[in-house]
């Protein structure tokens, strides 16, 4: 091979191997948008959810998230605390914190809290695939949420809507350090309050029942 | 003032109070013959059986007996040496330490040596278990530096709390080459706590059942306070004199909160040894596993005074005993009647504790306490939660976000505190114990010297530790 040959052949590769790097780039990038739109599609969606969902009625805010103390936990004895039986009940620092809010807490821990009303610092951060205590790694003795905060009908929302709500929360907003007061319960953790019986079962039955048309 | 306090000024201290061992006997000795002093409350001693210097070898036999821990009543239980505690390990600095133990329980079990600095393969940790009728030597050598009051128990995967419940703990006191605190009389006050059925037996509930669940929610608990194994001993001191008090919490969940009614104590030492100056307190605070030195002075000849559990509110809300404000009384100080002596002065300056230099620091990890969790996690074995190299310096902020207390322990190496929710730490300390109160922060300063291998960092509270609160630090060569 002549010199200029080798010449030529270096300048061919270099310029394939441009190519191939500006192309990689631009689909890595191209990847990239894609996820990055996928992120803000589900952050936009959990947004939507907690707004319509009345999350800042309890936790702060209201429905707009553009007031004060925005999900950050109960500053109003009147409207964010709740007796319930002799237990007095607070709204908890709902901003990812890492002392005071959820910002110890991985998605999953908070999807598990709004499905299976399981506290995510009392829970670990495992795949639950049973209601039935000690098996399935649902805990042998769960803690679930206070009664005031309504997870036995939000679990019925599906896993894609309930992981928004958890992105939202840790990847949405921003963290408040901001400190309530644990609230009392029963030695059960609620679970007397968070019976079949009483809450219903999930996945709910079949359409018709005999309340229903079946239309 | 002078560079000596002048609490008390010394009379007398007996030599044949601080005499060495004269007897190296096969069995465990009584604690009159050894250099604890004459007092039937300190548990006997292991004796040392070799005849190398500085050397200790002693033999521990962990088994199923049977003793009456509260008068009348008699329990099944599990002890070490036949004795609930355990015969105390006696040992100085720089000392070799070879323990033979044979494990004669019907459970695989492990030696936990509390705070010592020891190779991994002798640290007693769950990945280390002891099968049943299998023994085992641990053998490490005393670090310099490190006097002070530790403890052992045993560390088996999941079964921590059962097995110190039903009786296995014991002290270790780790003596200085050269102690700065003058000689005096010592006292081991071993506190535990139990719970028994009417027949005796030590009551262990059906971990499903809702009595169960309470137990693995707060820490078993038990309304019988034992000082040394006893219930209210009797700890005799003469008008004027300062005994040395070596005080270990090997309760299961309690969390003591002593005091001497109307009196105030010195405290010289912590877990890892003495402090740099003597701290005047009124009342202290001594979590699962901590430890502390105290200085106490008799009062007028013919007085007694009471050694107080006063109530520490540690628990959630959900669970709190509705006994926990009880004031619980622990032992009896009885100043006799002979004529008061002059007190020993105790220097203003003990042990200088180096500071861990914060500008060497290669890692700073967040450590949260959940309930029963740790980051997120339950106890995995094969799982290393903190990787780390020997010779790397760390700080570690140690978040509890959840409403009851978490004391923090890590395995082999001692540690001091920075501060504790941003107040600075008011002085140096070893420790391998820190309690967390709820909704509170720590940051400490630990640096791995030497020893490579998995070691264990936990809840104390050992029904925490036994469901998965516990986590591998993994430092490698």
């Amino acid at each position: 091979m002549t010199r200029r040959s080798a010449k030529a052949t270096w300048f061919l590769m270099s310029l394939f191997l441009a190519l191939v790097f500006v192309a990689s780039v631009a689909a890595f990038s191209s990847a990239s948008s894609r996820s990055d739109q996928a992120q803000q599609n589900q952050i936009q969606l959990g947004r939507h959810l907690v707004v319509s969902h009345a999350c800042g009625d309890c936790h702060g805010g209201g429905s707009n998230p553009a007031a004060s103390g925005w999900l950050d936990g109960m500053r109003d004895t009147i409207t964010q605390q709740f007796r319930i039986g002799p237990f007095l009940t607070r709204a908890k620092n709902l901003t990812p914190d890492v002392a005071t809010g959820t910002g110890s807490f991985t998605e999953r821990q908070i999807f598990n809290a709004l499905r299976y009303g399981l506290r995510p610092e009392e829970t670990a951060d495992v795949e639950i695939t049973s209601t039935t205590p000690g098996q399935g790694n649902f805990p042998l003795h769960p803690h679930y949420l206070a009664v005031p905060m309504p997870w036995p009908s939000w679990r019925h929302m599906s896993n894609e809507e309930l992981y928004a709500i958890a992105a939202y929360l840790k990847r949405g907003v921003k963290p408040v350090s901001h400190k309530v007061q644990d609230s009392d319960g029963p030695p059960d953790f609620w679970a007397g309050e968070y019976t079949v019986a009483k809450i219903g079962p999930h996945p709910e039955v079949k359409y018709p029942t005999a309340n229903e048309t079946g239309n | 003032m002078s560079d000596r306090l002048m609490l008390v000024t010394v009379l007398v201290l007996s030599s044949t109070l601080v005499a060495p061992s004269s007897a190296r006997e096969s069995f465990d000795a009584p604690a009159t013959s050894s250099a604890f002093k004459t007092d039937a409350a300190n548990p006997p001693l292991l004796v040392n059986i070799s005849r190398r210097p500085r050397t200790v070898e002693v033999n521990l036999t962990a088994a199923v007996t049977k003793l009456s821990l509260q008068p009348g009543v008699t329990s099944e239980v599990f002890a070490y040496n036949g004795h609930v505690p355990g015969p105390t390990l006696d040992v100085r600095e720089g000392d070799l330490v070879i323990i033979h133990f044979k494990n004669n329980l019907p459970e695989a079990t492990t030696v936990h040596w509390h705070g010592i600095h020891l190779p991994f393969e002798s640290d007693g940790s769950p990945f280390h278990p002891i099968q049943p009728g299998e023994s085992h030597d641990y053998v490490f050598t005393v670090r310099s530096g490190s006097a002070g009051t530790y403890w052992y128990h045993p560390h088996p995967d999941r079964r921590t709390g059962f097995a110190i419940g039903k009786g296995l703990f014991g002290a270790i006191v780790v003596h200085a080459a050269n102690d700065p605190l003058p000689a005096m009389n010592e006292k081991l006050l071993i506190l535990s706590d139990n719970r028994f059925l009417n027949d005796g037996t030590i009551d262990f509930p059906d971990p499903a059942s809702h009595h169960g669940g309470i137990d693995e929610e707060n820490g078993r608990e038990g309304p019988v306070l034992f000082v040394n194994g006893q219930v209210m001993p009797t700890i005799s001191i003469r008008s004027g004199e300062i005994q040395r008090w070596r005080v270990i919490n090997s309760s299961a969940g309690r969390i003591f909160r002593i005091a001497l009614a109307g009196q105030t104590m010195l405290q010289v030492g912590t877990d890892g040894g003495l402090f740099e100056k003597p701290v005047e307190v009124r009342e202290l605070i001594l979590a699962t596993g901590e430890r502390a030195e105290l200085l106490v002075k008799g009062g007028a000849p013919g007085t007694r005074v009471l050694l107080q559990n006063l109530p520490y509110d540690r628990y959630s809300p959900h669970t709190r005993p509705t006994d926990w404000s009880v004031t619980r009384d622990l032992l009896t100080v009885e100043t006799s009647n002979e004529p008061p002596i002059m007190s020993a002065s105790i220097p203003a300056s003990l042990h200088k504790v180096i500071p861990l230099d914060t500008t060497k620091v290669t890692a700073v990890r967040t450590i949260v306490f959940g309930q029963g969790i740790i980051n997120g996690h339950t106890m995995d074995m094969t799982r290393v939660d903190v990787s780390t190299r020997v010779g790397a310096t760390e700080i570690w902020q140690i978040v509890n976000i959840v409403g009851m207390d978490h004391p923090f322990h890590l395995h082999g190496f001692q540690f001091q505190v920075l501060d504790r929710d941003g107040v600075k730490e008011p002085y140096l300390a070893w420790k391998d114990m820190l309690n967390i109160p709820r909704h509170s922060t720590a940051r400490i300063i630990v640096r791995y010297d030497d020893y490579p291998g998995k070691w264990m960092f936990h809840c104390h509270i050992l029904d925490h530790e036994d469901h998965g609160m516990m986590g591998v630090l993994e430092v490698k060569p």
